[in-house]
């Protein structure tokens, strides 16, 4: 590569890592101005931090929400992931006719948006009383198509060999599953954890649906009642939105690396 | 591959079936839940009838630093002589309570809803005719309609009923700052009682000395035209329900007052809200125009203080019904078919939003002002506001009210403003105004088959 080219690439990222990093520092910045401030375009931090979390905390309940927020999405995570991951191994290692059919269906069912099933889901689930509940919550989205479709493809890299060898061992089968594929598979774990975490985290429609009591309100419904009404105080939103985000950032930050592989689904 | 496609199809056949299955069996269940639902209430309602005592209210609305600290001021009130019964607010963003009541009212499950919400007043008639199992008629609940402004109450009255009982004034101001108005020598006298072509001729002349525009408006959202029109008392619907805008002569003119005022500088369009309150705030522009809750906004600028009057709005050129006089925004306090106790949301509803000058003397701090006329006498509503230069801006305010042209709202005001708010964004682009009202209608009856 001639040194001309180099610059112009560096140049170039740098421009693109600029524009996808600026909202985020703004965000940071807003958090710590006042809401004029941030309407006047201030775009360097400010001294009104305390201010914007006293008020924060007083406006709303985010102990409570982020305690929900917690909650409802590891609950989700954990759970999703144990019946995502059995369900592609199935399809993939004991995968005959009538279980390929049964997946095109499952796959058919993602073009399903959820705003049409959103209805009698309501239904159901207000006669069953899991309004305002974890179980509400976690329930229509604990297997998604998406994620059984993704252990599925990474199942079909696993080696047969192993299985046999592990049969031959003496092994149940569950426990195949269990001792030899979910280890080995750990980079596909983390990548499915980090989207089923930010989906719970960030899902918006189901709950705000479904949760009509101010004790099991979520982050993302908070974010959304602070921009309601005449006056939006900028500054306090901000900070909202970063409390909001940190989890997933966290989150994504930890298993970064992990999840570039899973996504590439590789095994070592 | 042949065998592979009819599978495909076969698949895609079940789970359409399957969806209709479920659609047609959620109907059977919401016609019987509905009646169900009715007559709990109505047991629940002969049961708690004799004792208005005691009890519980559940109240859906939005904003803590306005309506819920309203409410929540309600309850304090009621207390006084009611200390047993309890005002719980559960704080749902409006765009929340219009999803939650769709959802609750199409799957025919009301038991989700809470006794009383707060509602756009837009809003209103649109869910009470599209959902009418979900509201209680509220015209022999007690309260006194007639004291609140005319105008106001209309938004909220369904086939000759009341459905709501008028909360927040929309009343619209025009707001100006005065040592601006100064650098061009005028007064805000020069903007009292005025027309829209004595506003463009000041604009101009603020502009050329200032450089600052008089007012911004956000581009694609149609509010100051639909403000307009509403001054001159016209609607973008009929009596009966049929879309009336490429006939409406106002409308017309209300376009072409807006083109002017673009074309003229006078008007600057900004892109997104946080850009419109920003533009104020900022101080690039001389003033605003818009319903009486932008003053909470305006006041954020401290630096400002002292500095902005507020006003009536221009009247439009050469319309009969021309007033100085509009609304924008708004709510009204709506009573489900869920409330189990009725007798005593209407008595709660009664002795405070739609009795209690005391309630709105308390909560004029949050700049919540009433449409409720007898609120408008009292002394608090005489002191003046030092931020507004010492003017008693509340007593303005309700006074304004009163005077504010009704309209109609209908089913499909949000369909038609939507299809107004582009034909606006291409005639100011240059299109031919009659073509466009051609389009909005077409559009409006598009939505309405």
């Amino acid at each position: 590569m001639t040194k001309g080219k180099k610059i112009a690439m560096y140049v170039f990222l740098i421009l693109a890592s600029f524009i996808s990093v600026f909202p985020l520092y703004w965000m940071v910045c807003a958090a710590t101005n006042t809401s004029a401030d941030v309407l006047r375009g201030r775009i360097i931090p400010g001294g009104n931090l305390l201010v914007n979390v006293k008020n924060l905390f007083a406006a709303q309940d985010i102990g409570t929400a982020l305690g929900n927020s917690f909650k409802y999405s590891i609950v989700l995570t954990l759970i999703s992931l144990v019946i995502c991951s059995l369900a592609g191994y199935g399809f993939e290692i004991y995968h005959d006719k009538a279980k390929d059919a049964v997946m095109s269906v499952i796959l058919l069912a993602m073009m399903v948006p959820f705003v049409a099933t959103m209805i009698p889901l309501f239904q159901m689930f207000s006669k069953a009383g899991w309004l305002n509940s974890t179980i509400g919550f976690i329930l229509p989205t604990i297997s998604t198509p998406f994620l059984i479709m993704m252990f599925r493809q990474s199942a079909r890299s696993f080696p047969h060999d192993i299985i046999e060898a592990a049969r031959i061992d003496g092994l149940s089968e569950i426990r195949i599953f269990f001792q030899m594929f979910m280890p080995t598979m750990r980079s596909t774990y983390a990548a499915a954890m980090t989207i089923t975490f930010m989906n719970a985290w960030n899902n918006y429609l189901w709950p705000k649906v479904i949760m009509t009591n101010a004790k099991s309100v979520t982050m993302p419904m908070v974010v959304a009642n602070l921009t309601q009404g005449y006056v939006t105080d900028y500054g306090m939103l901000m900070l909202a939105v970063l409390i909001c985000t940190l989890p997933t950032a966290i989150v994504f930050f930890c298993l970064q690396k992990s999840f570039a592989e899973g996504i590439t689904g590789a095994v070592k | 591959m042949k065998r592979k496609l009819m599978s495909l199809l076969l698949v895609g056949a079940m789970t359409t079936a399957m969806f209709a299955g479920c659609g047609s069996s959620s109907d059977d269940a919401a016609s019987t839940d509905n009646t169900a639902t009715t007559n709990d209430a109505a047991d629940a309602s002969t049961e708690s009838g004799s004792s208005a005592e005691g009890g519980k209210l559940t109240v859906w609305c939005w904003d803590p630093a306005f309506n819920i600290f309203s409410m929540e001021e309600a309850a304090k009130v009621y207390q006084k002589d009611h200390p047993d019964v309890d005002v719980e607010v559960i704080e749902t963003p409006w765009e929340d309570v219009q999803t939650k009541l769709t959802t609750a009212a199409t799957s025919g499950d009301l038991s989700s809803l809470p006794d009383i919400l707060l509602m756009q007043d837009n809003a209103f008639q649109k869910n009470v005719i599209s959902y009418p199992d979900a509201f209680t008629d509220l015209t022999d609940s007690g309260v006194d309609f007639s004291q609140f402004a005319a105008g106001k109450t209309a938004y909220s009255v369904v086939d000759g009923k009341n459905y709501g009982v008028p909360f927040d004034n929309g009343a619209v101001i025009a707001c100006y700052r005065t040592d601006v108005l100064e650098q061009a020598g005028l007064t805000i006298d020069d903007f009292t009682d005025i027309t829209w072509d004595q506003y463009i001729e000041n604009g101009k002349k603020v502009l050329d000395a200032t450089g600052k525009p008089l007012i911004s408006m956000q581009a694609g959202e149609c509010d100051l035209i639909m403000m307009m029109l509403q001054s001159a008392g016209s609607s973008l619907f009929n009596e009966d329900g049929t879309a009336n805008i490429v006939n409406n002569d106002t409308l017309k003119v209300v376009m072409e007052t807006y083109k002017e005022l673009k074309d003229t500088g006078v008007l600057t369009e900004v892109n997104s809200w946080d850009e419109y309150v920003g533009s104020f705030v900022s101080g690039d522009v001389a003033g605003t125009i818009n319903g009486c809750w932008i003053m909470a906004s305006i006041k954020t600028a401290e630096d400002q203080n002292g500095n902005w009057a507020i006003t009536d709005m221009p009247s439009l050129v050469g319309v009969d019904d021309a007033t100085n006089y509009s609304n924008n925004g708004g709510s009204s306090w709506a009573v489900t078919s869920n409330c189990q106790n009725k007798d005593l949301a209407f008595d709660f509803l009664a002795s405070t939003f739609g009795g209690s000058t005391e309630l709105y003397d308390n909560i004029l701090s949050c700049g919540a002002i009433a449409t409720w006329a007898p609120a408008g006498d009292s002394d608090k509503y005489a002191e003046g506001d030092d931020f507004f230069g010492g003017d008693a801006v509340s007593a303005k305010i309700v006074d304004f009210a009163t005077k504010v042209p009704s309209n109609i709202t209908g089913v499909y005001y949000y369909e038609a403003r939507d299809a107004v708010a582009v034909a606006t964004t291409n005639v100011i682009n240059g299109a031919d105004i009659a073509t466009e009202l051609q389009t909005a209608e077409d559009t409006v009856n598009f939505n309405m088959q």
